[in-house]
């Protein structure tokens, strides 16, 4: 028995941060030099009352159009930003969609690799006869764990939400998988107050990065250059094992759908792994970095503007937060 | 490649700039060196000699010339 992706739906919150603000508010980078180097002009950001819950429904509701809600069998929420430490959002969300009490409901936290983790969920419940309709969400409001003084953070991370359908099919259309972790990188991005560990401080010590960026614990704090290091390390592996775990050569891939870091960093790395830019997915000017929903939103464009034929074969692979990653291959 | 090669090439790589610069050039004294600048470097270093560096290599780092040592000797030719 096998599964495919059925549909996609995307959402972005109203609200946007332009590079123009951005150069007129710090007066460090010029906003050709954020759209040339960075690949972004636009980012979108949740208000103060909005949660990663709000957009996910919208996302969810879009995608559920046209559908049987009590065929949804599984729902599965991918975020790192949940509304409540108890219960799981998920409960929460399969409540306001009106789903089935029959539905099984989680969170996961990933961030960059969760929709390929949640993938890999997604096909093993289809595979093993626990679900023969899931329901995969990915949601996230990094914004909200922006220093306001941090320009490098609020120029790279959007908020976004998706929803995804993955469907029992005859054919396998979501092939072998690949995931891998490495949490001695975990300090390279993290938000380190606000959960168990370290209580959110209202006083909290604000440090300044060496490029004048300022943060405190509250916040989210990214290494980019070591962040940068991991990657290059980690992506051309995650890729050939991919290859190899389907016994595909990189020729025998029709296109390369990576997780939409930011276009320098994406740009190196297919230099790297030697992919051609005709078959290389490279688009968050209008989006940002929206952390686990990227890929989603990549697949999206895809399939609406028909980027692609029917069948092709689309390497997806995730990486970052953790340090976390994840790739395989799907028929789209 | 030679030292002043190099630093032309480091330089207009990763879009940074200084005027008449020199191995004794201290790094944070360069117009657009900040975190950004340090990625586009790794990937230049990386994609050029082989050899990566981490950020908290850059965080050690004091002129072009303790760049080049990090790199190593051997890799840029001094002129």
């Amino acid at each position: 028995m096998g599964s495919q992706i059925k549909k996609i739906s995307v959402h972005f919150p109203e609200s946007i941060l332009t590079n123009e603000y951005l150069e007129k508010e710090f007066g460090r980078w010029e906003a050709d030099k954020i759209t040339n180097k960075i690949g972004i002009k636009i980012r979108h950001q949740v208000q103060k009352d909005e949660t990663a819950s709000d957009i996910a429904l919208i996302a969810a509701e879009k995608v559920l159009e046209n559908e049987n809600r009590n065929e949804v069998d599984a729902l599965i929420y991918c975020t790192q930003s949940p509304d409540y430490f108890l219960p799981a959002t998920a409960c929460i969300l399969q409540e306001k969609l009106k789903l089935n009490n029959n539905c099984a409901a989680f969170d996961f936290n990933q961030g960059c690799s969760g929709y390929i983790y949640g993938l890999a969920i997604a096909k093993s419940f289809i595979s093993s006869g626990i679900a023969k309709k899931v329901l995969l969400i990915t949601a996230e409001t990094y914004t909200k764990y922006i220093n306001n003084k941090d320009l490098a953070n609020k120029t790279i991370f959007g908020d976004a939400a998706t929803a995804t359908i993955i469907e029992v099919n005859n054919i396998e259309r979501i092939h072998e998988f690949i995931l891998g972790t490495d949490g001695s990188g975990c300090n390279n991005l993290i938000v380190k107050n606000g959960a168990a560990k370290n209580k959110y401080d209202e006083k909290a010590t604000e440090y300044q990065t060496d490029s004048g960026d300022i943060y405190t614990d509250n916040n989210l704090y990214m290494n980019g250059p070591e962040i940068f290091n991991f990657t290059i390390e980690a992506v051309p592996k995650a890729v050939n094992e991919c290859l190899a775990k389907n016994s595909l050569t990189l020729e025998d891939v029709d296109y390369f759908v990576f997780h939409q870091a930011n276009k320098f960093m994406i740009d190196y790395l297919r230099k790297k792994i030697k992919i051609p830019i005709e078959k290389f997915y490279s688009n968050m000017l209008y989006t940002g970095n929206t952390v686990s929903s990227t890929i989603p939103i990549a697949l999206s464009d895809i399939l609406h503007n028909k980027i692609l034929q029917k069948d092709s074969k689309v390497l997806l692979c995730g990486f970052g937060v953790g340090y976390s990653w994840g790739a395989t291959i799907i028929n789209i | 490649m030679t030292k002043n090669d190099f630093i032309k090439d480091l330089l207009e790589c990763c879009d940074l700039t200084i005027s008449n610069p020199t191995g004794e050039t201290l790094l944070q004294e360069i117009e657009g060196y900040d975190s950004l600048a340090i990625m586009t470097m790794i990937a230049y270093i990386d994609e050029n000699f082989g050899v990566k560096l981490t950020g908290k290599d850059f965080s050690e780092l004091t002129t072009i010339d303790s760049l080049i040592e990090k790199i190593g000797k051997d890799l840029i030719t001094i002129d």
